[in-house]
């Protein structure tokens, strides 16, 4: 079973923590000038998202999580599982509801996806940063009105609603930054 | 498209990681500092790095490291760089030398973190004649003079080590036992951190660092008629003193109220420790009696006991009353620009060193 020592704590470190895949997002050495030293570790835990601060003797050692992360390509969903596959040695491989997440607002077919397994079976999903989209549907489209003040709700192919521009109309390609949830510009082609 | 997450610059390797605005304040700090001890009469002095003998306080390391003569016929001897330079610094005080102050470069094992580089400067000062009361005014006197122009500080504050528990715990330090400690760990979410079994300084550090430490030395302020109801909190200079007497490490003890306390102080501000002091111990049997005590500690804890310092036991028994007191200068330059890292205030920090 691999450990790592507190002295080997950094952000992105995968642990196992009251049984659950976990990873460090801050750690701070609290030691006094004179007393003992501890590691307070700020932790999302992999499978719920839930953010918790522990704290450590430092010193201690806590078990490794076998958490990886893989480029995947994003094949289809059939309607219980999503599909993806290893672009080079074409292994393919299924994702539920829960380790997808949120994930399927923003997944466009063969998009690559940063799929995260724990024990070689998918955790979580997370899509590109940046990803393009085309409108599904959205009030007409406001001529001349580039101004970017004001806004309207749009549809997108993925089903993901995103507030756009006036000027936006169906069918054009979006740029969106899926860790805000937000539209950043027209696509350029 | 790059990501838009990323800082706008990114340094070189080996370039500094602090700006020149902070390399300049850490110049004119000093500056400040020196002129202060020579208009109040202290003398600035030097004593080694490299020292044949170093602390044994059991949660403090030494960097080791050897002196091989040129012959090489000789056996090579074990050295340590310092962790302070309190030791022969009372050797000098012992001599005779009045008052006296150091700034130097010291180094602790380990020690790596948003808070710690394992080099820092130390401002170490003694005051011939003065207890720790005197000097804990003295140490406010000198931060306002440093901090003022830089930041707004509330009115210092004074609080002793057992108020500062009984006010955010509800708990006398001093007297507490392990199973109302142990409740008091587990109330603050901090169960299993450490086994039942360690000795009750050890719960009394880790409570007092996760509940008590990050509200020492803020203030709210004088609201100004504008924003009221909006939490207007300052820092300020927080002096918290008299330590349980175990963890007077090389403070005299003295009897308040019917309990032992070390005439031990410690500095914060905005929730950052910035340094110690004691009221000196200057028993040698009193103080070979707690270093062997420490090296007992050391043994049980797997590590390496440490060489007594002979010349400073001996020199203890002719030091005369006296206090002095530790402060960390990076710390100080990250209160100035409030910086989040050490990295901020130092040229070249222990990754870029």
């Amino acid at each position: 079973m691999a450990t790592y020592s507190t002295n080997e704590f950094r952000s992105g470190l995968k642990l196992m923590i009251d049984g659950d895949p976990c990873v460090i997002i801050d750690n701070e050495v609290v030691k006094p000038g004179k007393g003992q030293a501890f590691n307070r570790i700020k932790i999302r835990n992999l499978k719920s998202g839930r953010v918790v601060e522990r704290t450590y003797k430092s010193g201690e050692s806590v078990e490794a999580a076998d958490v990886m992360d893989t480029e995947l390509q994003y094949l289809y969903n059939d309607g219980e599982q999503w599909h993806f596959m290893h672009p080079e040695t074409f292994e393919q491989m299924s994702a539920d509801k829960t380790a997808v997440g949120d994930a399927k607002l923003w997944m466009k077919e063969q998009d690559m996806c940063t799929v995260t397994l724990w024990n070689g079976n998918p955790l979580a999903v997370t899509p590109p940063n940046f990803v393009v989209l085309s409108v599904t549907d959205t009030d007409p489209g406001l001529k001349g009105d580039t101004s970017g003040g004001g806004g309207k709700p749009a549809t997108l192919e993925t089903g993901a609603v995103v507030q756009v521009p006036l000027f936006i109309a169906i069918g054009e390609a979006l740029k969106i930054d899926t860790r805000t949830g937000k539209y950043v510009s027209r696509a350029k082609d | 498209m790059t990501d838009s997450l990323k800082p706008e610059k990114q340094l070189k390797q080996w370039q500094a990681s602090a700006s020149f605005e902070l390399i300049k304040l850490r110049a004119d700090t000093l500056r400040t500092i020196r002129s202060f001890f020579d208009k109040n009469g202290l003398l600035e002095v030097d004593t080694p790095i490299l020292s044949s003998a170093s602390v044994p306080d059991p949660f403090i390391e030494s960097f080791q490291t050897r002196y091989i003569p040129l012959t090489q016929t000789m056996q090579t001897e074990d050295y340590y760089l310092h962790t302070s330079p309190e030791f022969p610094m009372k050797r000098l005080l012992a001599s005779g030398s009045g008052s006296i102050y150091q700034v130097s470069k010291v180094f602790r094992q380990g020690e790596s973190g948003r808070k710690h580089n394992p080099e820092f400067t130390l401002l170490e000062w003694y005051r011939d004649g003065w207890d720790h009361h005197q000097l804990m005014h003295e140490v406010c006197q000198l931060l306002t003079l440093i901090l003022s122009p830089d930041i707004e500080l509330a009115e210092p504050q004074f609080l002793s080590y057992e108020d500062a528990f009984q006010t955010v715990l509800g708990i006398n330090p001093h007297t507490v036992d392990k199973a109302d400690l142990l409740a008091c760990a587990e109330k603050a979410g901090l169960a299993n951190v450490l086994d039942d079994n360690e000795h009750r300084d050890r719960f009394l550090e880790l409570l007092f660092s996760h509940t008590i430490e990050p509200s020492l030395g803020k203030k709210r302020g004088k609201n100004k008629g504008k924003n009221r109801g909006e939490s207007n909190e300052l820092p300020c200079i927080c002096l918290l003193y008299h330590y349980p007497a175990s963890q007077a490490s090389l403070a005299k003890t003295a009897v308040q109220n019917g309990q032992l306390i070390a005439e031990r102080f410690e500095v914060f501000i905005d929730g950052m420790e910035l340094g110690n002091g004691f009221h000196e111990l200057n028993d040698a049997k009193e103080q070979k009696a707690r270093f062997e005590a420490d090296n007992q500690a050391r043994k049980k804890m797997g590590h390496n006991e440490i060489p007594m310092d002979d010349n400073f036991l001996e020199a203890v028994g002719h030091l005369p009353e006296c206090a002095g007191v530790a402060i960390g200068i990076e710390r100080l330059l990250m209160i100035m620009s409030q910086s989040q890292h050490i990295n901020d205030v130092i040229a070249f920090p222990f990754d870029r060193a």
